[in-house]
């Protein structure tokens, strides 16, 4: 708007009015072509490959579909299959497990080790990165390390250092009291690298005035960090809990390579039941409503965790 | 010293401060010292499953029946490698999944900072609507659509025998289509794109326009220049995703040719079965590639994981 107003003083005065609006008009039409144009591939594109399968899950999920047939409608079946589906539940509650152990560890030690890199440590940077180094890592590498570390024989990793305190060998991922326990630990140890990185950079955005207001009012160390970290934090916190909520239901390639959801069911979560569902059992009606449990589940959590945590609208 | 370590402290806040007794120096070098003592320990508790797979891939198969197997190794056999090598495809996998990375990153780049670009800084018609509509994508997890969308690329019409009405063949099961084509477009980088281009300032687009310079030159040639870090985080972003991939893969490809490094590693697992120091040959030749790429461009991966928080 204000560029063609600037156009008359370089124009002559006689012709300004008519010219000026014309190209005006000319800029205004191009803009909204090439936005529709520039806009469109990816718009287009995520219609088709995430707008028409999310519809199409939800129309499949009332029938009876096996790949090979033609799929028949079936009513409210699966959905009735799914509330009496022990294994898909237990899973799901697997699933919350995790979540509910894993995530507030892997929050606190990362919150732990976030504060600490913010100091003038020296060779921070080299801390970083080797806390980082998990997350950047695909998981089916990383299932495949720690496969090795929970050898069940005395020459797993885990298994050497227990031995040094006479504890062991343990079946880490074949006995099913045990194997839950041992996803978490790589749960955690995966997680703790973005949630640090994270609360790093919003560490990096709390105003220091605001501890030196604190130290005025004779706020100790403990009260600080109650009173001005904590709640700084905040925001950081919240997306934190919401990614990792929401990362915690797409676990599939840890399991897949770690356990298979195995032994007897010990470790099977939501995805991977689905996983079984649709592509060992064929029973693509039923996984498809399983799918869209899930996607309940997810927005149930985005809308309890926005009100436990209480985030801003800005997050 | 538990307690200190929990007050985080700017690197120029120390010196700001006036100089105090030395009593209190000296316990905040001992509470240095702590955190300097713990973040040791944690990181190399962090580092110690990557040092133990790199030892693990150079040791010889004879230890691993050993009991006690010795920790660190007593010789080194690269040997190890060359047998993985040769046991599985590994060039190969490396290569597809080379090839799968890059054309997410090219693929991200040009469409992904297209639509942020338009989103960030053009007025046209729908722009509220594909901008809520790529948010809400975001929500969306992959896991909640890949039966639809492996059904979608086992009848797409006219390929692998399929009729017009996609029926009768495997479609783009077990080609690049299927492999490239559906998650060619993240909408999250598309977001992450938005953000990069809402920083620029909008009066260089004016007057570009007033120079005369065409809405698809000012994208390209006046602003997009601009944002490079963030195109080369998009790219990063996009490559690490692609490298790093394994469901979709795993499910629309069965021939040997077109198995993906991640995949492979999956499938080396059943062939090698307690071959412990060649399994590990071969995840660190999964692992290292990214883990060099990240050193390399550390700054830039961090922006976008920090924007991320979703692996």
């Amino acid at each position: 708007m204000t560029t063609t107003d600037r156009l008359p003083a370089a124009a002559p005065a006689g012709r300004t009015a008519p010219r000026g609006s014309r190209r005006r008009a000319s800029v205004r039409t191009a803009e909204r072509r090439w936005g529709l144009l520039l806009a469109a591939p990816a718009t287009l594109h995520t219609l088709l490959w995430i707008g028409v399968p999310i519809v199409v899950a939800f129309v499949l999920s009332f029938t009876a579909y096996d790949i090979i047939h033609t799929p028949e409608f079936a009513g409210l079946d699966n959905y009735a299959t799914i509330l009496g589906d022990g294994l898909f539940w237990r899973s799901v509650l697997h699933n919350v497990i995790i979540a509910a152990i894993g995530i507030p560890v892997s929050m606190f030690l990362a919150l732990v080790l976030a504060v600490m890199l913010n100091r003038a440590v020296p060779g921070r940077g080299i801390f970083r990165v080797m806390v980082f180094l998990p997350h950047i890592t695909a998981t089916v590498a990383v299932a495949m390390i720690w496969l090795w570390i929970y050898n069940p024989s005395e020459n797993g990793l885990l298994n050497i250092v227990l031995g040094v305190v006479g504890i062991g060998p343990l079946p880490f991922l074949t006995n099913p009291d045990l194997a839950l326990g041992s996803v978490i630990l790589v749960t955690i140890w995966q997680g703790i690298g973005l949630k640090m990185l994270i609360y790093l950079a919003a560490l990096q955005g709390v105003d220091g005035q605001l501890y030196e207001a604190a130290d005025l009012d004779g706020a100790g160390v403990v009260q600080k960090f109650r009173h001005v970290t904590v709640p700084m934090l905040r925001p950081a916190t919240f997306f934190i809990l919401i990614t990792s909520l929401i990362g915690n239901f797409q676990t599939f390639d840890l399991i897949y390579i770690l356990t298979e959801g195995g032994p007897a069911n010990s470790t099977s979560v939501v995805t991977y039941r689905i996983y079984q569902t649709a592509f060992q059992e064929f029973r693509v009606g039923l996984a498809n409503a399983q799918s869209v449990v899930l996607l309940l589940i997810l927005v149930v959590l985005a809308f309890l965790s926005r009100r436990i945590v209480g985030g801003t609208d800005g997050d | 010293m538990a307690t200190d370590t929990l007050s985080p402290r700017t690197p120029a806040a120390p010196a700001a401060r006036p100089p105090r007794s030395t009593s209190l120096r000296r316990q905040k070098r001992l509470a240095s010292g702590g955190v300097l003592a713990v973040l040791i320990i944690a990181s190399l508790l962090m580092a110690a499953p990557f040092l133990w797979m790199a030892l693990s891939s150079i040791r010889d198969p004879t230890e691993l029946a050993k009991v006690p197997m010795p920790l660190i190794p007593q010789d080194l056999r690269l040997e190890n490698y060359t047998e993985a090598l040769s046991r599985a495809p590994f060039g190969i996998y490396a290569r597809n999944s080379l090839i799968l990375a890059t054309a997410a990153a090219v693929l991200n780049v040009a469409f992904g900072s297209a639509c942020g670009y338009a989103l960030a800084k053009m007025r046209f018609p729908l722009a509220p609507a594909v901008f809520g509509w790529m948010v809400a994508c975001i929500m969306i997890p992959f896991y909640a659509t890949v039966i639809p969308v492996f059904l979608m690329v086992r009848h797409m019409p006219m390929f692998g025998g399929n009729t017009i009405l996609g029926a009768g063949g495997t479609g783009w099961i077990d080609t690049w289509w299927a492999l490239i084509v559906p998650g060619a477009i993240s909408p999250f980088m598309v977001f992450l794109f938005r953000q990069f281009y809402v920083a620029t300032p909008t009066e260089l687009i004016e007057a570009a326009r007033l120079d005369g310079v065409g809405e698809f030159g000012i994208y390209t040639r006046i602003v997009t220049p601009l944002i490079k870090p963030g195109l080369l985080t998009v790219a990063l972003l996009s490559f690490e995703a692609g490298w790093n991939n394994f469901l979709w893969p795993l499910l629309v490809t069965t021939s040997d040719s077109l198995r993906v490094i991640q995949v492979g590693i999956s499938s080396f697992r059943q062939e090698a079965a307690t071959d412990w120091h060649l399994l590990m040959a071969g995840t660190t030749l999964a692992a290292v590639p990214m883990i060099i790429l990240f050193l390399v461009f550390q700054r830039y991966f961090v922006e976008g994981f920090a924007a991320s928080g979703i692996k």
